[in-house]
């Protein structure tokens, strides 16, 4: 179902948390609201599943007004960060709860329990209760109590916040091919630029309670709106270079490099401060443009090598490479940079 | 100086000993063990004391007979009526009993020197030495014949003095000690066996003794039923009315009320248990007395003044039970309502999407959620209603005619303050004791029913 927000504000008091801000979500679409903490995503979601009243504009479920509707009759199912089971409760009474509260006859009741434990792979857990079964177990059983109810929309909150590391990997791609499978729209909030982009069909990066740009996952890599959309993607992250526009070249002056505007920006007027974004990815071995510093960090991470160099004005910049021995720490080195593939902001961080 | 120095001098050996006693105790309190019962004792004795020592005196006095007539240290002997019934009742040695409360005659030096005294004529006191000194009689009559008997005649009044120096009842009289008395009895009744110094010492005993009786006498008397259903009906009915219901009325309302008017909210409420009793009750007297406000609210409509209070044993279970109820529901609001909040908003957000209204939250999440609370409350507050007595003594005072008397005021009433004056302190003892089997008997009851092992069992988190 598709859902929209149209001029959606809330705030708590006096404190604006949200203002004006719209957003469209596709039936059947994945989104990720992506943003650091206190960005204001946790609160659009729950003014989406109702928990929250909103300040003003209107939420709509396809061509349904929701904003005045209580959360108890919107239909939705939402993944909490702590998964909020039901602690007195078997799984199979959690995942049942929904449609007890509906009061569905006890077999459909049954019926519909079960064949979500089947979709979330738990059967074998619904005579368990929440304490006796790992996070990634609950996290299992909090999915499968969102769905049971076939909501409207799946709203999952941090959901993989509280996991380690190798589980996290795993339930990425579990509730992803659930979404897929059962064909639910779904939002996704999170503070990690990795699951936003493996996980969701678009991204909608927010800042200050404002969504900055809407875009697939691989666009906004590409083509970063502003220098906050960039340098929140991608990791390791994007390194920040200060340069002012001369002769139709971008310079660094004390720094002695010299790089051409890239296709697509138009050319600052000269003497313009601009900050340039450079990806670890684009400066390496092979390139147009040459940059000369010192290696002053080496991190080995197997398949690669991650390089800070150190450029003769200070600043730094992170280049990742193939693994090779031939550069080691302190060594000065001249790399070069894909110039066609850097971003170039003004300086207040939005993209020329 | 030259004190230490000296002692120091004395020769190692000691301070050696002293050396290794003082390293042996450090060690002893640095050990868990060693050093928490140093901690505990302080409260162990207070313990004892207090608890442990009022508990066992109060399970040896309920197997006496002590009261006010028998007094707490020890007693005499008296052939009083009533001994003499006992003798005649339960030892039945009915014959020995009438013959040791009839009055008996014996002419002696003693009754002579008493009549010599009194200014009889020497002439009959001479008589009476002469011809009957050392005689019995066992009745008046035969006695006063005798006298009449007497060469000197004397007038009937005389004889009638006469006699009376030498009546040698046992009835009535005092005896400290029972050898004193077996000695006065023997004089009367010459041949006692055993078994009947046994019985008359007994009988006439007026101190206290080691009896079961007063179980007995708990478990046949109909006042014993009465006070039991008086007693169960307060407990269960202040218990889920206010002590619990009303408690989780109260905490979950304002679970769902802003922070602000909660707040003052539970104070109010609060009041009664801060509020010192005495002026907390007295406050419900004037609200009910017949000067009061209910009646002088109520003479507006035409209704006649009364002390509402003790107007019926209904209208005193209402006050007595509203009085201890406002008392005891603070506590369980305030569990309640600390419990409610422990719970993570999460589960509340959880419910609401996941279709719970308000009341299907309170049934869902709020209430399994309380089980333990709900268990301490319930099991705290029957112990603490079973042995309730102030505000029940100070409002009706178990009034009207015993309507309101419930097993502890009933204990007061029995032991320590009646009208009759005659306290019986081993009877109330044993109510004691046996409201204190009650108590742990219903503790261990509540354990059971709550299931109290699976509640303290470790939760088995993995990750």
């Amino acid at each position: 179902m598709r859902i929209l927000l149209d001029k959606f504000s809330k705030s708590f008091g006096d404190v604006r948390v949200i203002e004006d801000m719209t957003l469209e979500v596709n039936d059947g679409e994945m989104l990720a609201l992506l943003g650091p903490s206190g960005c204001g995503k946790s609160t659009t979601l729950f003014a989406i599943c109702g928990i929250h009243k909103v300040s003003g504009g209107r939420i709509f479920f396809g061509e349904r007004d929701m904003t005045d509707v209580p959360s108890q009759e919107r239909n939705v199912g939402v993944v909490f960060q702590s998964y909020a089971l039901y602690p007195h409760m078997t799984v199979a009474e959690n995942i049942a709860f929904p449609l007890r509260i509906r009061k569905l006859p006890e077999a459909e009741v049954k019926r519909q329990m079960e064949e979500m434990a089947r979709l979330v792979h738990i059967e074998e857990l619904l005579g368990r209760r929440p304490a006796e079964l790992s996070g990634g177990q609950q996290q299992r059983v909090a999915l499968a109590r969102a769905l049971v109810r076939r909501p409207n929309v799946l709203l999952l909150d941090e959901p993989l916040a509280n996991l380690d590391a190798k589980l996290r990997l795993e339930m990425r791609s579990e509730i992803r091919r659930i979404q897929l499978e059962t064909g639910i729209t779904a939002i996704l909030v999170t503070h990690d630029q990795v699951e936003a982009m493996s996980m969701c069909d678009r991204i909608a990066i927010m800042n200050a309670g404002r969504i900055i740009q809407i875009a697939t996952p691989q666009e906004m890599y590409r083509n970063p709106r502003t220098a906050f959309v960039a340098g929140f993607l991608g990791n390791p992250p994007i390194a920040f270079l200060d340069a002012v526009a001369r002769d139709g070249w971008l310079a660094v002056e004390d720094a002695d490099i010299r790089l051409p505007v890239p296709p697509g920006t138009r050319t600052p007027p000269d003497g313009t401060p601009v900050v340039l974004g450079i990806r670890p990815e684009t400066l390496g071995r092979e390139g147009d443009a040459p940059i000369r510093g010192r290696v002053t960090f080496v991190e080995t991470q197997g398949r690669e090598n991650l390089y800070d160099i150190t450029l003769a004005n200070g600043s730094v910049l992170r280049s990742i490479q193939r693994v090779s021995d031939d550069v080691s720490l302190n060594d000065e080195v001249e790399w070069r940079v894909r110039s066609d593939q850097i971003f170039v902001f003004s300086q207040n961080g939005e993209r020329l | 100086m030259t004190a230490s120095r000296d002692i120091a001098r004395d020769g190692p050996a000691p301070v050696t000993a002293r050396a290794v006693s003082a390293r042996g105790l450090a060690s002893w309190l640095n050990s868990s063990k060693g050093l928490g019962l140093v901690l505990l004792a302080p409260a162990m004795v207070l313990v004892v004391l207090f608890f442990l020592v009022p508990v066992v005196v109060t399970g040896l006095i309920a197997f006496t007979n002590m009261s006010t007539a028998t007094g707490i240290t020890g007693g005499a002997y008296q052939v009083s009526p009533s001994a003499l019934r006992v003798l005649t009742d339960q030892h039945g040695m009915g014959a020995l009993a009438e013959r040791l409360g009839q009055p008996t005659y014996t002419v002696d030096e003693q009754g002579l020197a008493t009549l010599e005294e009194m200014g009889i004529e020497p002439g009959i006191v001479a008589g009476l030495r002469e011809r009957h000194l050392g005689e019995t009689y066992s009745s008046r009559r035969e006695f006063e014949r005798a006298i009449r008997a007497l060469p000197e005649r004397p007038a009937t009044r005389t004889v009638k003095r006469i006699s009376a120096a030498f009546s040698r009842s046992l009835a009535n009289e005092r005896f400290a000690s029972a050898g004193a008395l077996i000695a006065a009895a023997e004089a009367v009744e010459p041949d006692l066996d055993a078994a009947e110094k046994q019985a008359l010492v007994e009988a006439t005993y007026t101190g206290w003794t080691w009896t079961s009786e007063n179980f007995r006498r708990l478990a046949t008397s109909r006042d014993t039923e009465r006070v039991f259903f008086n007693t169960l009906f307060f407990v269960a009915t202040t218990l889920v009315l206010f002590n619990t219901g009303y408690a989780m009325v109260l905490a979950i309302a304002t679970h769902y009320i802003p922070e602000r008017a909660a707040g003052i909210f539970r104070i109010i409420w609060f009041l009664p248990r801060i509020s010192p009793v005495v002026i907390y009750v007295l406050l419900w007297k004037w609200l009910a007395w017949d000067t009061g406000f209910l009646s002088a609210l109520l003479s507006n409509f035409g209704v006649r003044p009364r002390n509402w209070m003790l107007d019926s044993a209904t209208n005193a279970w209402v006050f007595v039970i509203l009085i201890n109820g406002f008392v005891g529901a603070s506590m369980g609001m305030v569990i309640f309502a600390s419990a409610i909040k422990a719970i993570p908003q999460s589960l509340f957000h959880a419910a609401a999407v996941d279709g719970a209204y308000r009341w299907q939250q309170i049934r869902h999440i709020i209430l399994p959620h309380l089980k333990w609370p709900i268990l301490f409350v319930t099991c705290y507050q029957t112990l603490s209603l079973l042995t309730s007595i102030d505000q029940t003594l100070l409002s009706t005072d178990g009034g009207p005619g015993g309507a309101t008397e419930i097993w502890s005021l009933w204990i007061y009433h029995t032991a320590l303050n009646n009208y009759a004056g005659n306290l019986q302190y081993g009877y109330g003892a044993a109510m004691a004791l046996v409201l204190v089997v009650i108590g742990i008997t219903l503790s261990l009851l509540y354990l059971r029913l709550f299931n109290y092992n699976a509640l303290i069992i470790k939760p088995r988190i993995e990750h």
